[in-house]
């Protein structure tokens, strides 16, 4: 830090030219969360510095900010604060909630020419619906993830299962399930056939089932729900049938962060759980592993996850375009792809997929491809107005009914008649 | 029969002494085997599992820990300055000086303890922006040094103290001041000790607010940095989530360890009058 300023000093006596461009240079300040392990807090700060490099009319002051819930926690104090940051990247999700507090502005107004309305239109359209609404676009999608199936090979060949076909049906998963599950002498199971985590926002996991048997959560207003549609009721049946009935998935609230390690272990020979965690199961599963769709209902189905650029009030209209421009950059092929490869996101644009780097990424690691092409059928995550509230009251629906405490139907009714008390008055 | 019951009451009080004990050292002891050992024996405990340091490595490298060390070595030194200067003299006044509204103003002060710090987290953000600190250590320190339990500990403290050393040290010539500072400050000792083992401990800790206010590496804490290793989307490493907790905490662990005794007779002093 010192030593760059000190360095741009150096630069700006010796040439005038620089002095100006420093002078009139843009600042621009930008909040980022860290989700994933590893250097992602250091590959943003290496393609922001890189941007800066190349672009000497424009400072970028990138800003690590904890988790997704700190950095909406710190954009919403600062800007409240009356020091809002240009650029943050906060959670899809939390579209509405920050649109309520009116803490930002949507990109459209700096994406005026045909060149920037093409460019909008080249990311992949499920990713597009948590960053749209009413017809203009908030969020310009980044870190992106979406949950799918994976599974252990060397299990699938004890259970005398074909080790690389993965079920593709509810009832498939179910039968492996049945087959994967093995019980010691004194009856208890020492592997389970599937893992669906439950724990802290099982409505993501849970959204992958309501998608499949074809009902989706919340319009694209953000102000109406469809909790207690009987599709949901019964994917809802579904998911504890697992444990109640079939006796494939281990009963009670499952927990979210210790799914992996599980899976090392041989404690479960099936899970659900974020693309996010493909280099982690790549460089620790002790045996073969393949990766999967979520298997289907009455169709294929996934939630889209993870967190989108968002532009904050404030700003100056030059400091917006400059903000712009830079997510613009961020999100082009060459960036998109090294932020995909340090991180495991799914990249954003279809181009993305085209360049060189990409490609030979896929060759290593075909696994990647299962959560591109998973997108098709994706839809937006579960996201309203008053968001934390809502899906609070609906997280806590599940539980109640996967730990038993009330039938799928009550849970579910209950839950929507909460949601519509709160969501009335956006309608 | 009597001195049977006494062994048997005995006996139940350190089985209970033992189980809390070992409640409350579990969650430690398990960090201390996952940072110690490889990613692989998470969940497997073998005796002669293979040691390694690397999780430490790891974590240290993670984060550049030694600035926020330095960071947070600053941060809860200058609060502790600033709540013993704040703190002994607001008491001193509560205690002992009579003056128009000072029951009402010691209420305002006892009222403070009710309000938790985070719902004033965008009013001090503002104040912090006003005195243009925002992205400074002040900055997290400045709403927490005029603190309303200090005022209230030290007060009651210097209440029992009795008057009468007070009254032979005026007579003696001694000032308002120089009363406080022979007399009042060393009878307090305990619980400036235990004052301060608290807030410390507190402000080492403390997260949301210094994330917040801060945005630079030269200005935040070590919780800043421990925060990079919350991985949701793509698993937990445990074991080296363990070691950066182990490295945070391992000043304060082993601090307490060396002033235990000290530590635990000034509570029970400070709490007992």
């Amino acid at each position: 830090m010192l030593k760059s300023s000190f360095l741009k000093a150096v630069a700006a006596t010796a040439l005038t030219v620089s002095t100006w461009a420093s002078a009139h240079a843009v600042d621009l300040q930008f909040y980022f969360p860290v989700a994933v392990g590893g250097s992602a807090a250091e590959t943003i700060q290496e393609l922001t510095a890189e941007y800066v490099a190349q672009n000497p009319d424009v400072n970028i002051d990138a800003v690590y900010a904890g988790s997704y819930q700190d950095t909406v926690a710190k954009a919403i104090t600062a800007s409240r604060g009356g020091n809002p940051p240009q650029l943050s990247v906060i959670l899809s999700v939390d579209m509405f909630t920050l649109i309520d507090e009116d803490l930002i502005v949507s990109f459209d107004d700096y994406l005026t020419s045909e060149e920037d309305k093409e460019w909008l239109n080249g990311f992949y359209q499920a990713f597009m619906e948590n960053s749209q609404t009413d017809g203009k676009t908030y969020g310009i999608p980044f870190q992106r993830s979406t949950p799918v199936l994976y599974w252990n090979k060397e299990a699938f060949k004890e259970a005398g299962l074909d080790p690389d076909v993965a079920p593709a049906t509810w009832d498939e998963m179910v039968e492996f399930g049945k087959k994967l599950t093995k019980k010691d002498d004194s009856g208890n199971v020492t592997q389970w056939g599937v893992r669906i985590p439950s724990s802290g926002f099982p409505y993501w996991l849970f959204q992958g089932l309501a998608i499949e048997n074809g009902v989706i959560l919340a319009n694209s207003e953000g102000n109406q729900t469809n909790f207690d549609d009987p599709k949901a009721v019964e994917a809802l049946q579904y998911l504890v049938d697992l444990s109640t009935k079939y006796e494939v998935m281990a009963p009670g609230i499952i927990e979210w962060g210790a799914t992996p390690k599980a899976f090392f272990e041989g404690q479960t020979a099936m899970m659900w759980t974020s693309t996010g965690n493909l280099t982690n199961v790549r460089d620790n599963a002790p045996f073969e592993f393949g990766v999967a769709m979520l298997p289907e209902k009455v169709q294929r189905g996934a939630p889209t996850g993870g967190g989108n650029f968002y532009l904050f009030k404030g700003g100056s209209d030059e400091q917006n375009q400059a903000a712009v421009d830079f997510v613009k950059w961020i999100t082009a092929p060459e960036q998109s792809a090294k932020w995909t490869m340090a991180t495991g996101y799914v990249a954003p644009r279809p181009e993305t997929w085209e360049t060189e780097t990409m490609k030979q990424y896929v060759e290593g690691f075909p696994a990647v491809l299962v959560a591109r092409d998973q997108l098709q059928y994706a839809k937006a995550e579960l996201s309203t107005y008053q968001n934390q509230r809502v899906t609070g009251i609906f997280n806590d629906a599940l539980a109640a009914a996967i730990t038993g405490t009330k039938t799928p139907e009550e849970a579910l009714k209950e839950a929507q008649q909460q949601a519509d008390a709160i969501l009335t008055e956006y309608r | 029969m009597n001195s049977m019951g006494q062994t048997f009451d005995r006996f139940l009080n350190t089985l209970a002494a033992w189980a809390l004990a070992l409640i409350w050292i579990l969650p430690l002891a398990y960090a201390v085997w996952t940072a110690i050992h490889p990613a692989a024996y998470e969940a497997r405990f073998e005796l002669f599992a293979p040691l390694t340091y690397d999780n430490f490595v790891k974590a240290w490298e993670a984060a550049p820990f030694a600035r926020y060390f330095l960071n947070t070595f600053i941060l809860v030194t200058m609060i502790l300055a600033c709540q013993f200067f704040l703190c002994t003299l607001a008491a001193y006044a509560f205690a002992r000086f009579e003056f128009p509204g000072r029951n009402v103003l010691f209420a305002l002060v006892l009222l403070q303890l009710l309000v938790m710090p985070d719902i004033l987290i965008v009013e001090n953000y503002k104040t912090m922006r006003l005195l243009d600190l925002v992205d400074t250590i002040p900055a997290i320190a400045l709403p927490y040094v005029a603190s309303g339990f200090g005022i209230f500990l030290l007060r009651q403290t210097f209440k029992t103290i009795p008057k009468e050393l007070d009254e032979a040290a005026r007579i003696e010539g001694s000032s308002f001041l120089g009363v406080l500072w022979r007399v009042y400050i060393p009878l307090a000792k305990p619980t400036y000790l235990a004052y301060g083992l608290v807030s410390v401990s507190h402000h080492w800790n403390n997260f949301l607010w210094p994330l917040i206010v801060t945005n630079s590496v030269e200005t935040r804490p070590v919780t800043v940095g421990l925060s990079v290793f919350s991985a949701i989307d793509s698993g937990i490493e445990w074991s080296v989530i363990n070691a950066a907790t182990l490295i945070t905490s391992g000043p304060l662990l082993i601090a307490f360890l060396l002033f235990q005794r000290q530590f635990v007779q000034s509570f029970m002093r400070a709490g007992i009058k």
